[in-house]
């Protein structure tokens, strides 16, 4: 337990509240979009229908690389990065580091994207920035992920944004954290026969005590993703390097050895990706080749963390001979402290260390975490409407952003499920989401009351849940059947999700058990 | 001359002199922490513990009673880091210039 003294104490809870109230929406908007980001992967499988169960590097990829390489410039062998796209086919980018007209760091090169037979689709030419967007079959999960990563504003704007939410959040953490006077109690207290208001404040507390460490992980781990490229590694090789972000990128990601130009044939990567899957326990999930060609190349490869672990896994070949080299930490030639640490971010932040059961556990931790904050946003209010403040446009604005924004992800759902199959995907999933978050904020604007637009936004929310489902059969995607026997159960499990939680949403509200119109608000005590 | 309130300097050393602070830490922390076996650990370590080292700097001036205490401290980590990185520099284009 932390004790403050009283004046100590309001301060903190106005620095909680104001934390809250000038960045919730938006640090919302980011919760609720990484929250389903958790499940990016899944989502993007069972939206795009796709029943190809096998990884694109456990099937043949030695010849098409050495045919796309045969068709590149040399001068982009100096990188190979090779990763799966769609439905378990594979993505190269054969590119090279330079330092653009000016000054920013870049890979510039062509990145080809192949289909199951290793047949090239499509070849974009460009910076990594100019060449890497969504997809018509992956246009739903990049949308969710771009806009959890940085708003769809343009770079480094957007990161900057959510790198000051992710602050945010922590400051709302680590003050929510010294304003408990009674931590434990607390954690235990719902008093369920209590004013309506006292009960939104238990259970604020409630969750919001529950999540405090996970709300701290993601913002911490959040907030470094986020000024990591944007404003930390220019000033650290500014500081270390004198401004060379390309001598700072080899010193910690790259493997240092004596260079060695002369042509040499690239080992078998088949079996290196063999060996690999045998090492790292599965296949890889990325393939970095150095020096694509010569003597001294060097294919890394990056896995999953091992069952129990939290570190991916990442092993070093010769890439002229494709012999193995040695496990080699993610960052860094040797273990590191610093190295292990930036390491376990990203496990810490997407919740994948564990498969699907760390996954489900950081998607509830999220949905815990948007409800702190929406109660939260909501008791700000509660407190002020008692003071006779009229601030009704911004407890409309609180509904149409805490419950439309998951009606306007479910728009877009349903608009990429019928476009997708058109070849237009890209451009309707987040048209529809405009459109639908336009028609929340329409409502917003002509609602007879805050708790008819509550029960409209949720009813059209669950409504859309539960057409989700019935939507992608009639679109096309897999039966059941197929999917169960292509080994995908994640298309049958998200169908049921959507199907059950739209299901209750509307019986709940159709049942007018959760809203609740708040009429008489009680006094709440400022530490309250 | 306007003279900036106690609450106001509060409010800039917890904001902007916080952000501040701890960016010049940061690029201090590059040369003062040990490389580690990696030879790494100085240059990601500052990356990683930057928003802990805002979050720290924030909360000190919030909760510190003493003003001038929470002044000292900012302007102490600020003249130091920021010494340390400015001789980096001062070295380094010697040392371009020597080898030129």
């Amino acid at each position: 337990m932390i004790h403050l003294a009283k004046d100590e104490t309001k301060l903190m809870v106005a620095v909680h509240g104001w934390s809250g109230i000038v960045l919730g929406l938006l640090l919302y908007a980011v919760v609720i979009t990484g929250m389903a980001a958790v499940f990016a992967e899944e989502i993007g499988i069972w939206s795009a229908g796709h029943v190809e169960a096998k990884s694109a590097f456990a099937r043949p990829v030695d010849g098409p690389v050495r045919e796309l390489a045969a068709r590149t410039p040399a001068k982009y062998h100096e990188g190979v990065n090779l990763f799966e796209i769609g439905d378990h086919n594979l993505g190269a980018f054969f590119h090279r580091d330079e330092t653009d007209a000016d000054g920013k760091f870049v890979s510039r090169g062509i990145y080809y994207q192949l289909d199951r037979e290793g047949r090239v689709v499509k070849a974009l030419h460009g910076t990594g920035e100019d060449v890497f967007g969504p997809r018509n079959d992956d246009a739903l999960s990049s949308f969710l992920v771009d806009t959890h990563v940085r708003l769809h504003l343009p770079n480094p704007w957007g990161l900057l944004l959510t790198g000051i939410l992710g602050l945010a959040m922590l400051v709302a953490a680590i003050s929510g954290l010294l304003i408990h006077r009674h931590l434990f109690k607390d954690i235990f207290t719902l008093r369920r026969r209590a004013s309506p208001v006292l009960v939104d404040r238990d259970r604020h507390s409630v969750a919001g005590t529950w999540s405090l460490p996970f709300a701290f992980v993601l913002a911490f781990t959040g907030s470094f993703f986020s000024f990591f490229g944007t404003i930390g590694v220019p000033i650290v090789a500014m500081a270390a390097f004198g401004g060379d972000v390309q001598k700072l990128n080899e010193t910690v990601f790259g493997n240092p050895g004596t260079p060695d130009p002369r042509a040499a044939t690239p080992g078998n990567l088949d079996r290196v990706l063999a060996d690999a899957a045998r090492r790292g326990g599965d296949v890889p999930t990325f393939v970095s080749i150095e020096h694509f060609g010569r003597a001294d190349a060097e294919v890394t490869t990056f896995h999953r963390p091992r069952e129990g672990g939290l570190a991916p896994t990442t092993l070093l070949y010769r890439g002229a001979t494709g012999a193995f080299d040695r496990v080699k930490p993610s960052i860094g030639t040797q273990p590191s402290a610093g190295g292990t640490l930036t390491a376990i971010m990203a496990p810490l932040h997407f919740g994948n260390f564990a498969g699907i059961v760390s996954k489900a556990v950081w998607f509830a931790l999220g949905f815990a975490m948007c409800y702190v904050t929406l109660t939260g946003l909501r008791l700000w209010l509660a407190r002020r409407r008692e003071a006779a403040r009229s601030l009704d446009w911004l407890d409309r604005a609180v509904t149409v952003v805490g419950f439309g924004l998951p009606f306007a992800l479910v728009g877009a759902a349903a608009a990429f499920l019928i476009a997708m199959p058109l070849g237009a995907a890209v451009y309707w999933t987040p048209a529809a989401f405009l459109i639908a978050a336009a028609l929340a904020i329409l409502g917003g604007v002509v609602a007879p009351s805050r708790a008819a637009l509550d029960r409209g936004l949720l009813l059209a929310t669950g409504a859309g849940m539960i057409v989700l489902p019935a939507l992608r059969l009639a679109t096309g995607g897999p039966g059941w059947t197929t999917a169960l026997a292509a080994g995908q159960p994640i298309i049958v499990a998200l169908d049921l999700a959507f199907a059950i939680s739209g299901g209750w949403t509307v019986w709940r509200i159709a049942g007018d058990r959760a809203v609740r119109t708040a009429t008489a608000a009680p006094v709440l005590h400022p530490a309250e | 001359m306007a003279v900036i309130s106690g609450r106001w300097a509060r409010i800039l050393l917890a904001g902007p002199g916080a952000v501040i602070v701890a960016l010049v830490v940061m690029a201090g922390m590059t040369r003062w922490v040990p490389a580690g076996a990696a030879g790494i650990d100085n240059l990601v370590l500052p990356l990683v513990l930057v928003p802990l080292i805002w979050a720290a700097l924030f909360f000190h001036a919030c909760l510190d009673r003493r003003l001038m205490r929470v002044a000292v401290v900012a302007a102490g980590l600020l003249v130091v880091s920021g010494g340390l990185v400015a001789q980096g520099l001062y070295a380094r284009s010697n040392t371009e210039e020597t080898t030129r």
